[in-house]
């Protein structure tokens, strides 16, 4: 955990390293971008395993949206460097499978609410010269999600038997987008994107020490609808 | 925005930070004590919740379970079944964590919830190790089903413990007929079920103070001495209902060592001497060997994670063979051959004559005849009350015993001056070939046949149907009849009539449970 905040830390030095020192005369290095994130998840979980868990009992992500936060470097022309950020949004679990646990409703219940710190940096290329106005990208990069405030609600601990900690292993994966900037002037620019991460973690809920498992891949493919200003 | 934007920055560096120490839920807290009944995690988990008509749609889904639907009534109530762990004193003393069941029922009718009766329930000998009878899942905890249907789902809150050496127990073996040791953790686990229940997912259903003890063949003797520790420590107990439990232990003892060879008799054998070397260390320290060599590691063999089918299979356990076929002689003492080589009297059951008696006897055999011999020297000398001549008030023997096992049964009859003092029921069938009802509950009847009428009822379920428990009679006699039927047909393997009554017989013992168990629901009924 200490090298995942020594890196987010790093990544941010070495940006702001880089737009003082590679600053050109026709158009500012950096942009600082604020939007809309909307989170689309394509969630495929194996079966939860463990005691007491009847068959085909499994889970789901619901979708959402929060805050956008990108920071961007260009690169001279065409290349640019932009960490993805988003405010840790309240992602809700909800339960899939059997309509019932015994008698515990359980398909469709939101069962646990997590927030998660979902960076992603993507090394881009901007097509047409910089002075267009309307400039198409497209990106790749790597993903890095940890979670937080993992906390079942009282129907994902009835479902389990009892008040369950949780936890979800953080997922490094790779990521891909593809955007438009449209140029206001020469400091505001509106962006919009559509990208997709793998995103991977072991789900572990642990109630009384009988420990459920499940390996899911929520695969979120975002739309960010950003303003950005350039400095 | 700016100042969004710059708000927000910080805010996920901290939600980093916060990350990075892992905030989460919490799951139950475990206590810190370890003093005997306290409850180990709070609160407890549960490992199932059903309402009461999913309940009765997955017993009636198999025969037995809808054999069970019809003697206990179709759910009143939904059944929440929690698993609960709680510290207890092994039978040397150790301090050592057990658990068991506490069934909790639901629903909205008013005898599904708010203040209920408590039955605590002792379960009978099982040879299985990872027993847990609060897993309602697993379809070879029938005896867990059968209190469920009987009790929980209609309105009584069930604490059964699964007792100290099954399930989670690291003590190492299982204080087996240990009347002090399985009477204080049921005691113990009570206690922790009592602090439990309000924090439980079905906290709507609350203790109303009347508690009920019940329990089946060594669950039967479990459940009496229960009844005779609470009183001892003033604990209210509203009625008692043992079954077929070998009370009289010493009496039973007798009987067996005189060549009574009940069924059983060879899982029970290893349970009994590993659990009073434990307690007295009088077992192994005789001069006189035990177990035969031909079993070697036989006391630690019980219970076991192997099935007890491939036991007998691999041959680490004689299936019947008690006591070598070749009676022994004693020299000297003609009285004493006799009482070895004569079928004990008052006779047992017309059943015990059947053949299957026999298989008592054999070669290779699991008891040397030496040790039998020295058992029955001690009895001879030191006779019970009950056998093998009744004496008045059919008390145990008026001296403690010398011989090491025989001094434990002593220690673990329940014949020890003290009668109970709340309504209890004595249910059993004469017929029983595992736990002699003579021997045992018309023993106990016997020997408080002083106290006031009413106090003690004893009911033979095999008897002419009569008085309150009639119905049950009749249908236990029905049930036994078309078993009786059954196994003369194809589908029943086309037995003879001889070998039919057998395959009955060898059953009875299991087949007498629900009936006296519904018989014990009738009569808390009552109060």
């Amino acid at each position: 955990m200490k090298i995942t905040k020594l890196g987010a830390l790093q990544i941010i030095t070495l940006l702001s390293a880089a737009g003082f020192s590679t600053a050109f005369a026709d158009e500012p290095p950096n942009d600082v971008r604020l939007g809309l994130y909307s989170v689309f998840y394509h969630t495929s979980a194996d079966d939860i395993t463990g005691p007491y868990v009847p068959a085909g009992v499994n889970l789901k992500a619901e979708n959402l949206e929060t805050l956008y936060v990108g920071i961007v470097h260009h690169f001279p022309d065409n290349f640019a460097l932009e960490l993805a950020l988003g405010y840790p949004p309240l992602a809700k679990i909800k339960g899939s499978g059997p309509a019932t646990v015994g008698s515990v409703p359980y398909d469709g219940q939101v069962i646990s609410g997590a927030r998660w710190i979902s960076p992603t940096l993507f090394l881009e290329y901007n097509f047409l010269p910089v002075t267009a106005p309307l400039r198409p990208f497209l990106g790749a990069g790597v993903n890095y999600t940890i979670f937080y405030d993992r906390n079942p609600t009282a129907a994902g601990n009835a479902a389990s038997g009892g008040p369950t900690r949780i936890s979800l292993t953080a997922s490094v994966g790779p990521a891909v987008t593809g955007g438009l900037t449209y140029r206001i002037s020469d400091r505001w620019a509106l962006h919009a994107s559509y990208s997709w991460a793998q995103v991977k973690t072991r789900f572990t809920g642990d109630t009384d020490g009988f420990e459920r498992t499940s390996h899911i891949s929520f695969a979120p493919q975002a739309l960010v609808i950003s303003g950005g200003f350039s400095f | 925005m700016f100042k969004l934007v710059k708000a927000s920055v910080p805010a996920l560096v901290v939600a980093a930070l916060c990350a990075c120490g892992g905030s989460s839920s919490q799951t139950g807290t475990t206590s810190t004590s370890t003093l005997h009944g306290t409850l180990a995690v709070d609160p407890p988990f549960r490992i199932a919740s059903v309402n009461a008509a999913t309940f009765g749609a997955q017993l009636g889904a198999t025969a037995s379970g809808a054999q069970l639907l019809e003697l206990a009534g179709a759910p009143a109530c939904g059944v929440d079944f929690y698993y609960i762990t709680f510290w207890t004193i092994g039978g040397a003393g150790e301090t050592t964590k057990s658990s068991g069941a506490l069934m909790v029922p639901t629903g909205a009718a008013p005898a599904c919830s708010g203040p209920r009766p408590i039955v605590e329930y002792a379960h009978a000998t099982n040879p299985n190790k990872a027993l847990n009878i609060a897993d309602i899942t697993d379809t070879s905890n029938t005896e867990g089903a059968l209190i469920a249907a009987m009790f929980a789902a209609q309105g009584y809150i069930v604490v059964a413990p699964n007792y100290a050496g099954y399930d989670i127990s690291t003590l190492g073996y299982h204080p087996f007929l240990n009347a002090v040791q399985q009477s204080g953790e049921m005691m113990d686990i009570l206690a922790a079920a009592r602090t439990a229940l309000p924090n439980t997912l079905a906290s709507a259903t609350s203790d109303n103070g009347q508690l009920f003890i019940t329990g089946y063949s060594e669950g039967g003797h479990v459940a009496m001495a229960t009844l005779r520790a609470m009183q001892a420590a003033k604990m209210k107990v509203t009625a008692a209902a043992p079954m077929s439990g070998p009370y009289a232990l010493e009496a039973l003892g007798d009987i067996i060592f005189f060549g009574g060879v009940n069924l059983g008799s060879t899982e029970f054998s290893p349970l009994l001497a590993n659990s009073y070397q434990h307690a007295y260390a009088n077992i192994d320290s005789t001069t006189v060997p035990f177990f035969s060599s031909t079993y070697p590691n036989v006391e630690t063999l019980l219970p076991s994670d192997t099935p007890i089918d491939t036991i007998f299979e691999e041959g680490l356990l004689p299936e019947t063979a008690l006591f070598d076929m070749t009676t022994p002689v004693v020299a000297g003492s003609a009285e004493l051959t006799a009482l070895l080589g004569v079928p004990p009297t008052p006779a047992l059951p017309a059943s015990q004559q059947t053949p299957i008696f026999d298989l008592g006897f054999g070669n290779p055999y699991l008891i040397n005849n030496d040790a039998r011999v020295a058992y029955a020297e001690d009895a001879l000398a030191d006779p019970d009350g009950a056998v093998p001549t009744p004496a008045l008030g059919v008390p145990r023997a008026a001296v403690e015993p010398t011989f090491g096992l025989r001094r434990d049964f002593w220690l673990n009859d329940l014949r020890t001056a003290w009668a109970p003092e709340s309504p209890t029921l004595l249910c059993g069938g004469i017929d029983d070939p595992t736990v002699y009802f003579q021997y045992n509950t018309e023993v106990m009847a016997a020997y408080w046949s002083s106290l006031p009428a009413g106090l003690v009822t004893v009911l033979d379920i095999n008897a002419t149907p009569s008085g309150a428990f009639a119905e049950l009679q009749g249908a236990f006699q029905a049930s036994e009849a078309a078993l009786l039927a059954y196994y003369q047909t194809a589908a029943g393997g086309g037995l003879s009539p001889t070998a039919a009554e057998e395959a009955v017989i060898e059953n009875y013992h299991v087949d007498v449970a629900p009936f006296c168990t519904a018989a014990a629901r009738a009569f808390f009924s009552q109060f």
